[in-house]
């Protein structure tokens, strides 16, 4: 039954995928029936996930499939939250894909890291890993606004217009947007990373253990920090915030993905 | 009585501005025009429109062939005197399903000069109500023209025609906005008196623009053309300092020095922490340093790039063009099956009338004769047995006729034609 609805919501964003890209590249109508399609994938989604976290409890989210399931749920929550403000039909065009390939990801990878211990299953774990996963669903978005902001500002370089253009919001809502979501991003990450901290330090009795994990997120809070600081003072805007923000993510994505398994630690399932 | 579809007019390609100047109404006179073409006898219904790009007279009229002479002759005495030459050689006549096309051909902005522009439309309407006021439409030319209007509106819907723009100054703008996402909180500065920089300030004043600063080697000219855009007059020796505040910076000073180079507007934009800047250099000569779009948040665009995204959007329409004359297709397919569906009705009217009259006529016939002993009864029943004797025959081809008229509508006129001459209908 899990898997079955699995199946259906990674069905559903891989439809939602190809009806942006109808929409982008043919584009006949207005973009409803894709947002519809996500939303509806939306849906299924947060059942697959309740009906999870109904048998397993929230401690299952060690195991990588979870962990992608809840991650791509965030996101997809988080953009359509933006659709309804910003109407940016295009950026699903990147987050139903990824989306897809995350829920896809979900039940190909299945189980994976071993459980965590019934000690440290307390009111920690859903708040760290919450806040954690947020940020990492805010921080996909940034990429993807990014992305769409580097395109259009090429094809304005070069004066290429194409008519996949004529889609694209103006470079200033798209920069404003990325740095809107960076402010909101790296609260989000620090108060994870800090949460994370504390509750080490509650339960092992030291808040900083040199755990990888640990040390990939302060490269990129780090990272995400500078970034920020540019924007503030040094007019870091554009082009170049774009890019940064994408390399930001990519840091997160790939400790996310492989981390684990090349460096095992806490966060791989060794608990101690 | 049958009534055929006719336009008869001249537009951009069959003739030149003067002869369609000479033939033009002026709006006031269309209320008396459409009154001169009424009084024509073969003219049941018609409609005037008169752009500066065409003349034409629709109309729905009794016998097609004569109409087209009466409509040329109505054109010929609309022409001014000055032009004494015929217009014969300017002018096009459309019948039936090919009028039809023509008219969603307009109406869909496929027959117009620069493809895919809006205005027709709107005139076109503005034509039709004038023609409605003066109470020269009837049932065909309000389906025609309601008809080519929702063309006009799916063609727009369902193809990029009227996307991109096609001339210099709206392909600036519409550049602009895909740089900023709003003007109204833009400065823009304009370096040069010259007539096109003026146009494309007055074009991004209407998209928002408030704040405008001018500037001019001459700066009582600077002052003057202020005043007229209701911008701010700054000196020329001044205008690098107020730089920084503009994100929008058009030269158009003629001369052929470069006013704005590189490593100024690198200063400038440390200056304002790197906010976009959109320069535009649509003088003849160029102002504006072309290593300035190297920069990062600059953009810079020279005329002959906006000339060759402007032809390029044209190229984009004529795509698009492709899928709307299918659209055009489908409709005047449709259309003509109404039009022979109205066919359909009177003739099906006229062959009851034709059997009813036969029928009756007989019947006399045989009651001054051979039946006269018959009783009040019996004569009811002959009756009642005739009528439905002559409804039996007909109910097959009357409900053949109307099943075709709509479903498919192509053997509809054969069928109608023939019936009209096996049976003698239109005898009268």
């Amino acid at each position: 039954m899990d898997a079955i609805i699995l199946k259906l919501t990674a069905l559903i964003y891989l439809l939602a995928a190809g009806s942006f890209f109808h929409y982008l590249f043919r584009g006949e109508t207005a973009a409803r029936l894709p947002t519809a399609l996500l939303l509806l994938g939306f849906v299924i989604h947060s059942i697959a996930l309740a009906s999870r976290f109904f048998q397993e409890g929230f401690a299952g989210v060690a195991m990588m499939g979870h962990a992608l399931l809840f991650n791509g749920w965030l996101m997809v929550g988080i953009y359509l939250l933006i659709q309804i403000k910003y109407h940016l039909s295009i950026l699903g065009g990147i987050i139903a894909p990824l989306a897809f390939l995350m829920t896809f990801a979900a039940f190909a990878v299945g189980k994976g890291a071993a459980e965590i211990p019934p000690a440290l299953q307390t009111y920690w774990l859903p708040v760290h890993v919450t806040l954690a996963f947020l940020g990492n669903a805010v921080f996909a978005l940034a990429f993807g606004v990014s992305l769409i902001y580097l395109l259009q500002e090429r094809r304005l370089k070069h004066k290429k217009m194409t008519a996949l253009m004529k889609r694209f919001p103006p470079l200033e809502s798209l920069d404003r947007l990325n740095y809107m979501l960076l402010v909101w991003g790296f609260p989000l990450m620090t108060l994870g990373i800090l949460t994370g901290s504390l509750w080490a330090g509650i339960h092992w009795g030291n808040y900083w253990s040199w755990d990888p994990r640990q040390i990939s997120s302060a490269i990129a809070w780090l990272f995400y920090a500078a970034l920020l600081h540019g924007r503030i003072t040094a007019g870091l805007r554009g082009k170049k915030a774009a890019l940064l923000t994408m390399f930001g993510f990519c840091v997160v994505l790939g400790y996310f993905l492989w981390g684990d398994a090349l460096f095992p630690s806490r966060h791989g399932g060794r608990f101690e | 009585m049958q009534k055929e579809i006719v336009i008869v007019g001249l537009n951009h390609r069959s003739a030149p501005i003067e002869v369609r100047e000479s033939v033009a109404f002026e709006h006031s006179y269309v209320r008396d025009g459409l009154a001169r073409l009424r009084a024509y006898p073969t003219i049941l219904e018609g409609v005037i429109l008169s752009t500066c790009n065409r003349v034409e007279v629709v109309a729905a009229a009794s016998d097609g062939r004569l109409a087209f002479s009466h409509i040329s002759e109505f054109l010929d005495d609309q022409k001014a005197q000055r032009h004494a030459a015929s217009l014969d050689d300017h002018i096009y006549v459309y019948q039936g399903a090919d009028a039809v096309r023509h008219l969603f051909r307009v109406a869909a902005s496929l027959d117009s000069m620069v493809v895919g522009e809006p205005q027709i439309l709107g005139q076109l309407k503005q034509y039709y109500d004038a023609a409605q006021q003066a109470g020269t439409v009837g049932a065909i030319l309000h389906r025609l023209f309601h008809r080519s209007f929702s063309v006009a509106k799916r063609v727009r819907n369902e193809t990029a025609i009227g996307s991109g723009a096609v001339s210099i100054s709206s392909v600036a703008v519409d550049l602009a906005k895909r740089i900023f996402d709003r003007f109204d909180d833009k400065t823009v500065m304009l370096i040069g008196a010259g007539k096109m920089g003026d146009l494309m300030a007055r074009h991004l004043q209407s998209h928002g623009a408030r704040s405008l600063m001018v500037t001019n080697r001459t700066f009582e000219r600077a002052v003057a053309l202020a005043e007229r855009i209701q911008g701010s007059p700054i000196r020329f020796e001044d205008f690098s300092r107020y730089l920084k505040l503009a994100d929008l910076v058009i030269g158009c000073a003629g001369a052929a020095d470069v006013l704005i180079d590189a490593t100024t507007v690198e200063r400038v934009l440390r200056e304002r922490k790197q906010k976009t800047m959109f320069f535009l250099d649509i003088g003849d000569r160029r102002n504006f340093d072309a290593k300035i779009n190297d920069l990062d948040n600059v953009y810079l665009y020279n005329i002959d790039d906006l000339k060759s995204v402007a032809e390029d959007n044209r190229l984009e329409r004529s795509n698009e063009a492709e899928k709307a004359e299918g659209i055009v297709r489908e409709e005047v397919a449709s259309f003509v099956r109404w039009m022979d569906s109205l066919e359909q009705v009177p003739t099906i009217t006229a062959l009851r009338h034709r059997f009813e009259e036969i029928r009756r006529r007989e019947i006399e016939k045989s009651l001054g004769g051979g039946l006269k002993d018959l009783s009040a009864q019996q004569r009811a029943a002959l009756d009642d047995l005739t009528t439905a004797m002559i409804n039996k025959l007909l109910h097959g081809p009357i409900s053949q006729l109307k099943k075709n008229a709509s479903e498919d509508g192509d053997d509809t006129t054969l069928y109608v034609a023939a019936l009209k001459r096996l049976f003698d209908l239109e005898r009268k």
